[in-house]
This record gives structure tokens, C-alpha cells and sequence, in this order.
């Protein structure tokens, strides 16, 4: 994710994950990319997710969750 | 992967294109402004101003963060940098960002402890194992951006952390595109929303563009599908003689937002009386400053801050880019002295800015490719 030729501030750019694992350190997910890019993510703003949800991260926060088949 | 292969079909693409060209009155010229650096971006690297009769003609709007900062606010971050015992940290994308005399990136190789971080959280963990210095986040981003930094900063609180504060330069969406409309250069007939700031704050806030000022809203996602999906849908309206919000986006965006999010920005925040942006000049509340609850954070009460205005350079014509007057390849400096490796303009620098996605997809100027 963090490679992407992307700006992390645009409003609007927003990467598809996948949750691997929660309860990690400060409480955040583990999280990766189709591309197996991986990132701990804070997931605060949504409902609580287990290993398999999808969600949608920007700057490292989960701002929504994703049907399960939006990352493969 | 679902919802992206689909929505990059080339066939539906065309068919969308035929769709599109028969929703327009050939006779009548149709200005639609693309609010998002994102959709900017999309609508470049994927063609899709070729798929659009020449009488719709896309207009990039002023929704990439890092283009709006004014060089005056740069040179603050600057000024906080070089404090003794700091540690600045900021996106990558700000390192380049120009300051009247020079970037965040020369500064540190000035000699400022200056480094890139990936989210707001990463500077709050410097500050933890760096207890002896002090942590700036230059906070930067539209609503989409904003929710990390307060989430970081609730839990700088809850831990009582004392070494790290933030330069918040948050903007909201909403008052730049009043002040767009407002403006007698432009005349716009729609816009394509922002779809993951929508995520955050939901449709409503955009309601006052149809109400107030009789033009559609479509809120879009980000595939070239989506695109073209709410360029039509926005003509449809158009031509319908309709002007409300509708939300192409349904599959991320809800209707009311992320009311957590919105309760974490609420406590935060408060709206700063006015903002600088670049080009388009001071918005009152446009902007975001950490509320009393969290002065104990905000680096602009715990240090002297310039407050530097700087007018932008002479040749940059970055401003008259980012309210959609010309066209990127219009301005005198574009693709000559102002390229991504030498900017003079933010536009130029950001990946998002509408000056980089045509320099990046080769479009010196509009020449249409037959699709």
C-alpha cells in the first residue's frame, strides 16, 4: 500500500484489505493488500472485524467496511 | 478482484461512451467539474475524457490536499522543523512541496530532523520512543484523512502522552466548492462528488449545491466505469432538468457516513474562522484547528508560529488550475520549467494534482484520441 504512486492525504484515495489479524499492538489490525502489501491498520471507526473481513483503509484507517469478495 | 475488474470492462466502457453521446444536446456545451485529485488521476491514466463527446468537458477541481497548501504554511512547517529538540514528521507527500525558499526535504538536508511517516499514528510512536524530544505532525488531508489524526490524538491523550502535537492543516470540502461557485470565472453545470470523503461525511453536506445553486451532484467511485457511470448520470440530470444528490457510489458510500468517524472529528476539531488555500485565497471555515479539549496538542499554541503569507510565484499559475479557469496544459510554465522533478507548483508535485496526472498521461494538450 504504501509504495502506491499515490498520494496517502488524497481525500480520496482508499486501498482494499484484508483483515489477517486483530488484537495486535495499540489494538490495530494486521491487514494486506491483494498485492500482499501489508499495513496495521485501525479499525475504531467500523464494526468490530475478525481475520477474512475486507475494508476500505486510507492513512491507515479502516474508513468502511467491504463485501468479503472485494479482496480476493 | 471484485468490484475493480468489472468495472475497468472496455466494452462497457464503449457502451457507457455511446450512452453518454446520446444523453447530450449536440448544440450545448457541458462543464463538469471533477472534485477529487483522485478522479483526476483515473480520468487520465484511464482515457476517459477520450470516451466523451467534445461538448462535455471535464473540469479539475480543487480536492488534492497538498496542492491547496499556501507556501506561507509550508514555510511554517519549516520554521517548526528547525525548533530545537524537534522532530518533524509529515507525509511524504509534503517533503517536496515548495516553501517560498525552499521544501521540507531541503530542510532536513539542511540539517532539520524531518522525517516521513505513513500515518499519524507512526509520528505518535516516534514520540513514544523518543521521550526526550518533541514530535510535530504536520496534519494535512480532507475529511478522508482527518479521522486518523484524531484517533491518533485521542490516544496521545488517553495515554498522556506529552512530547507530540500536531500542526493541523486539515481542510473541509464543502466551503471551496461554495467559493467556486460563488466565482463569476467558472460556470459550472455539475460535479462529480468525491466519493471516500463522502464515505466520511455522508451525501448530505453536498445537498446545498443542487438546493442553492440548481446543480446536480454525483458521488463516484473511482474506476473508470464509475466515472463514466456518473458523467452520465449527472447529463441525464442535466437534461432531465433535475439537480440533486445521487450516490453512484453505493457500495462504499452510506448515506449518513461513518458517524463514528464524524463523532471522533467532532471532538477533535473545531472549524478555524477562515484558512489560506492556495489560489483560491482565504475560505472562512474552511479549515480545521484542535479544539480546547486538545490545546495541549496543538503546535501552534505550544510553539511561536510565523504565520508567513507568501504570494506564489509569478509564472505559477497553479491557482486559476485549481478552480478549473485553465487547463493544466494552458499555463506558462507547465511541461517547461515546472515538471514533477523541478516543480515550481504544487500542482506539479502531488500525484494527484491535475498538473501531474497530464504531464504523467502525456496530454500537453487536449487532443482528443478516437476511441
Amino acid at each position: 500500500m504504501t509504495d502506491a504512486p499515490v498520494c496517502i492525504t488524497c481525500g480520496d484515495v482508499a486501498v482494499p484489505m484484508r483483515v489477517v489479524a486483530t488484537g495486535g499492538e495499540d489494538g490495530l489490525a494486521d491487514c494486506v493488500t491483494e498485492d500482499g502489501d501489508a499495513a496495521e491498520v485501525d479499525v475504531a471507526l467500523i464494526d468490530a472485524v475478525t481475520a477474512g473481513d475486507a475494508v476500505l483503509v486510507h492513512a491507515c484507517v479502516a474508513i468502511q467496511r467491504l463485501e468479503t469478495e472485494a479482496v480476493a | 478482484m471484485k468490484y475493480v475488474d468489472e468495472y475497468r470492462d472496455a466494452e462497457l466502457g464503449r457502451a457507457l461512451s455511446i450512452e453518454i453521446a446520446a444523453a447530450v444536446q449536440p448544440g450545448r456545451h457541458y462543464k463538469i467539474m471533477e472534485v477529487c485529485g483522485g478522479h483526476t488521476h483515473a480520468i487520465y491514466k484511464y482515457g476517459i475524457d477520450d470516451l466523451l463527446p467534445d461538448n462535455v468537458e471535464l473540469v479539475h477541481g480543487p480536492g488534492c490536499p497538498v496542492c491547496v497548501i499556501p507556501m506561507g504554511r509550508v514555510d511554517d512547517g519549516i520554521a517548526l522543523a528547525r525548533e530545537p529538540g524537534v522532530i518533524f514528521t509529515c507525509f511524504g507527500d509534503m517533503l517536496r512541496i515548495p516553501g517560498s525558499t525552499e521544501s521540507l526535504q531541503d530542510a532536513k538536508a539542511g540539517g532539520a530532523d524531518v522525517r516521513m511517516v505513513y500515518s499519524p499514528l507512526d509520528a505518535l510512536r516516534i514520540a513514544r520512543s523518543e521521550p526526550d524530544r518533541h514530535v510535530v505532525f504536520f496534519a494535512i488531508g480532507f475529511e478522508t484523512t482527518a479521522p486518523s489524526t484524531a484517533l491518533t490524538l485521542k490516544r496521545a491523550k488517553a495515554e498522556g502522552i506529552e512530547n507530540f502535537s500536531v500542526m493541523c492543516s486539515h481542510v473541509t470540502i464543502v466551503p471551496p466548492l461554495k467559493a467556486l461557485l460563488e466565482s463569476p470565472d467558472l460556470r459550472l453545470d455539475g460535479f462529480v462528488g468525491p466519493g471516500h470523503v463522502a464515505t466520511i461525511v455522508g451525501a448530505r453536506p453536498f445537498e446545498f449545491i443542487p438546493a442553492d445553486y440548481g446543480k446536480p451532484v454525483v458521488i463516484s467511485g473511482f474506476e473508470p466505469l464509475d466515472v463514466l457511470q456518473s458523467i452520465l448520470m449527472i447529463l441525464r440530470q442535466i437534461e432531465g432538468g433535475e439537480a440533486r444528490v445521487e450516490n453512484q457510489y453505493k457500495r462504499v458510500v452510506p448515506q449518513e457516513g461513518n458517524l463514528r468517524a464524524l463523532e471522533a472529528l467532532a471532538e477533535v476539531f473545531v472549524l478555524r474562522p477562515h484558512f489560506e488555500w492556495r489560489g483560491l485565497g482565504f475560505i472562512s471555515q474552511s479549515a480545521l484547528a484542535l479544539s480546547d479539549a486538545y490545546a495541549d496538542f496543538d503546535s501552534e499554541r505550544r510553539f511561536v508560529v510565523p504565520g508567513v503569507r507568501v504570494a506564489d510565484p509569478k509564472a505559477c499559475q497553479c491557482g486559476e488550475v485549481l478552480k478549473g479557469v485553465i487547463k493544466p496544459w494552458e499555463c506558462k510554465v507547465f511541461g517547461t520549467a515546472c515538471t514533477p522533478e523541478h516543480a515550481i507548483g504544487t500542482c506539479m508535485v502531488s500525484p494527484e494534482g491535475a498538473c501531474a496526472a497530464y504531464y504523467n498521461y502525456g496530454r500537453f494538450a487536449r487532443e482528443k484520441v478516437v476511441v
